[in-house]
């Protein structure tokens, strides 16, 4: 089988895990945490870089996440848990998957905010769910480009117009506004979790721990950045931003005279951003196939499933997001770091039974 | 070499294709139709005060010639009265049948009823909660109503908010004769520590010889009257500025000031002001500006408003030989009474913040980012207890 390449691995840590926390995750630390913004944003960065330390560790011992259980607690211990992990990334993916439509919507379709203009995406993500999860590691390789070039776009459009003194005073929203931000934040930070089924897709490189966790804190430092110009651009009213990425470029002197050349940028990471949603339903599906088996029909009937699932989903939360927000981000906060911070480091721990599979 | 092979695993074919998709998708603007004939793109909205509530007047762009029609921009002006400013755009789509379209609205003009009485975030925080309104949008206050202002018939333009829109150019507010805010800077003052800001106030003045026997088109709610027959050009001046703590307008200031405020912040190229010389008036135009507020907390807080402005002779209010014509450096008398003229503009617009309790210059905001500490101490009390000190500087071209 084809595996994914350290190349590959590297960019999607560094170029396209940082795009899903441009759009609604600044607004919802600035609600949360005021001009402390950064605060939980780092120590979230930074506990989902020890924890990618220890997922990318995990891959030297050449094995998929469901032989890894299969082979600690037997096959049947290991499917339950396989397919609890399965569901957490569904669950994890639903938050994006919405934000990637109102996004569209009120963004592209700024005319006709309708949820007929964001139907199309399920068609592309049935395709993508289709295929094999390596091929994604090719996706990388061609939107690792897109991604740095939107950003880098945005962020020389955009810094002109912040005033980082907007972030002082320090510590002004206290410790509950620390708190509260960072446990909005976890609804985002579900990174190391997207690297458990990927183990076994690539080869374990010396370092690649290292260099790995360098990559994400790297992406981390472009997101910090953004974050930090976001607040000194809209200030007390940042809350009220959804569409982060896409609101800070427009206020670039050279706007008035070119019209929105911004939309460039912000197009070519709409476009990182629908392959990047699309990851943890395909992942999910791989973790199905893994533990049950891959008769001749079943990825293509579970692609089919899960796409139906989400446009059934989006269907009935399309006039509820700030409930789904809400419930992501106060009442099951704690469900994302179960998985994605203390699975990890717990992989580590695994030894081989003397009988096992 | 490994970025040759990275190359080499790269298929360019589907490169050249996702760049031609997005292009193809920004360049299209096919996400930018509009059914025109089933939307009314509002171009300016007027707020007044009513003893229930709010009107709105909207002035929206239409898609046929009009009597107004010059070959530029045909407009009409719909009015609406409501509780709130939403139940106002309601009811001008159902009883127009016109779905109000807020994407395109760069001027929102607010009447001084409306500016003085309540707070205007009041009615501003329903294009705050528009995603479709951009935030870029134009804010003013205007003598009288609004409805008046923006029905109101331009002897420049087609359209009086395009009019309007001009006095607030970006060449406009270099020359330190205008200050201008938007949506954005507004709400970020009012919801900021200092809850001051500043709007430009809109004036209206009647063209002298100049007349129009435009019809101003009416529609829904009871708001705008139908004016047909003759009705007189109207001038636009936005030389004022209105003074704003928590949302009402609690000062004007003259244009003296205006221009001493443009200079503080430094936004002043090719501006004029006219002071003496050899007791004669004399105008100076500004050739370069730097300006600045800050506050020294280390004491008891202290203020130091500091601007320095570039000069050169304009033009004499008495005749002058050719050898004066051609020079444009200034004397130190000039220099001097530039200087007293400068300070006494920036002194004059210290105090009438002072009375009006407005901190425009945002001095609360600089304590609060400065030292927490220092703020709770002083935050009540601070525009009353600051020592204002005022550093112009004044020099001549060579």
């Amino acid at each position: 089988m084809k595996k994914i390449s350290t190349r590959q691995l590297l960019f999607f840590l560094a170029c396209i895990m940082p795009v899903g926390k441009l759009v609604l995750l600044p607004a919802r630390l600035a609600d949360t945490s005021k001009n402390d913004l950064l605060f939980p944003l780092l120590v979230s960065y930074l506990v989902q870089a020890a924890a990618i330390f220890c997922a990318l560790l995990v891959a030297k011992k050449g094995m998929t996440f469901y032989e890894l259980l299969a082979n600690t607690f037997g096959k049947i211990v290991a499917k339950i848990l396989i397919t609890l992990f399965a569901v957490f990334l569904l669950f994890a993916a639903f938050l994006p998957i919405l934000e990637q439509k109102l996004f569209v919507q009120s963004v592209f379709y700024d005319t006709l905010p309708s949820f007929v203009a964001f139907a199309p995406f399920f068609l592309f993500a049935a395709y993508l769910l289709s295929k094999p999860l390596t091929s994604h590691g090719r996706v990388w390789d061609i939107l690792a480009p897109l991604s740095v070039v939107g950003i880098l776009g945005i962020l020389i459009l955009s810094l002109s117009s912040a005033d980082f003194s907007a972030l002082a005073p320090v510590g002004a929203a206290g410790w509950k506004g620390f708190f509260r931000g960072t446990m909005s934040a976890t609804a985002w930070f579900f990174d190391a979790a997207l690297l458990l089924p990927l183990l076994g897709t690539f080869r374990y490189e010396k370092g690649l721990a290292w260099k790995g966790t360098v990559c994400y804190l790297a992406g981390g430092a472009v997101v910090a950045l953004f974050v930090a110009m976001f607040y000194g651009i809209f200030q007390e009213i940042s809350p009220n931003q959804l569409f982060a990425f896409t609101a800070t470029s427009k206020y670039f002197s050279g706007i008035s005279m070119l019209g929105r050349i911004d939309y460039i940028f912000i197009f070519a990471l709409g476009l990182v951003m629908s392959f990047y949603v699309t990851l943890p339903l395909k992942e999910s599906i791989e973790c199905v196939l893994e533990a049950y088996g891959r008769p001749r029909y079943l990825p293509t009937l579970l692609a089919l499933a899960v796409t139906a699932l989400f446009l059934a989903l989006v269907v009935i939360f399309d006039y509820r997001f700030t409930e789904v927000l809400g419930f992501f981000t106060e009442t099951v906060f704690w469900i994302i770091p179960i998985f994605s911070v203390a699975i990890p480091p717990l992989l580590l721990l695994l030894r081989r039974k003397r009988h096992a599979v | 070499m490994r970025f040759k092979k990275f190359l080499q695993t790269v298929p360019m074919k589907l490169w050249i294709i996702l760049i031609v998709v997005v292009l193809f998708s920004f360049f299209s603007n096919d996400f930018g139709l509009v059914d025109i004939q089933k939307t009314a793109i509002i171009l300016a909205a007027g707020i007044d005060k009513t003893e229930n509530g709010f009107s709105l007047t909207a002035q929206i762009a239409v898609p046929k010639g009009s009597d107004r029609t010059t070959g530029g921009t045909s407009s009409v002006e719909i009015g609406a009265e409501g509780e709130t400013v939403s139940d106002c755009v309601s009811l001008i789509f159902s009883e127009t049948g016109w779905v109000p379209k807020l994407v395109f609205c760069d001027l929102i003009v607010l009447g001084e009823d409306a500016a003085r009485e309540v707070d205007v975030i009041s009615h501003l925080n329903y294009f705050l909660r528009n995603d479709y309104m951009p935030d870029s949008c134009l804010l003013a206050v205007c003598e009288g109503k609004a409805e008046e202002l923006i029905s109101s018939t331009s002897a420049i333009d087609d359209a009086s908010s395009l009019a309007i829109e001009k006095l607030f150019s970006e060449a406009a507010v270099k020359s330190g004769k205008v200050l201008t805010n938007t949506l954005k800077d507004f709400a970020i003052d009012y919801y900021g520590v200092s809850k001051c800001s500043f709007l430009p106030y809109v004036r209206m003045k009647e063209q002298e010889g100049g007349q129009n026997d435009s019809q101003t088109a009416a529609g829904g709610g009871g708001g705008t009257s139908s004016g047909g027959g003759e009705e007189k050009q109207q001038i636009y001046i936005a030389e004022e500025t209105a003074l704003f703590r928590e949302g009402k307008m609690v000062g004007l200031l003259p244009r003296e000031q205006t221009l001493a405020l443009s200079l503080l912040e430094g936004n002043v190229f090719t501006g004029t002001f006219n002071t003496e010389g050899d007791g004669s008036p004399v105008t100076l135009t500004v050739m370069k500006n730097e300006g600045g507020i800050s506050l020294d907390s280390a004491h008891a807080p202290k203020a130091e408003l500091s601007l320095s402005v570039t000069v050169r002779l304009c033009c004499r209010g008495v005749t002058a030989p050719v050898e004066d014509i051609a020079s444009d450096s200034v004397s130190e008398d000039i220099l001097q009474s530039a200087k007293a003229t400068l300070t006494e503009y920036v002194q004059k617009l210290w105090d009438l913040c002072k009375e009006s309790k407005c901190d425009v210059f945002q001095l609360k905001r600089m304590l609060y980012r400065s030292s927490l500490k220092k703020y709770a101490e002083w935050k009540d009390v601070l525009l009353e207890a600051v020592t204002p000190v005022i550093h112009t500087q004044v020099i001549s071209m060579k």
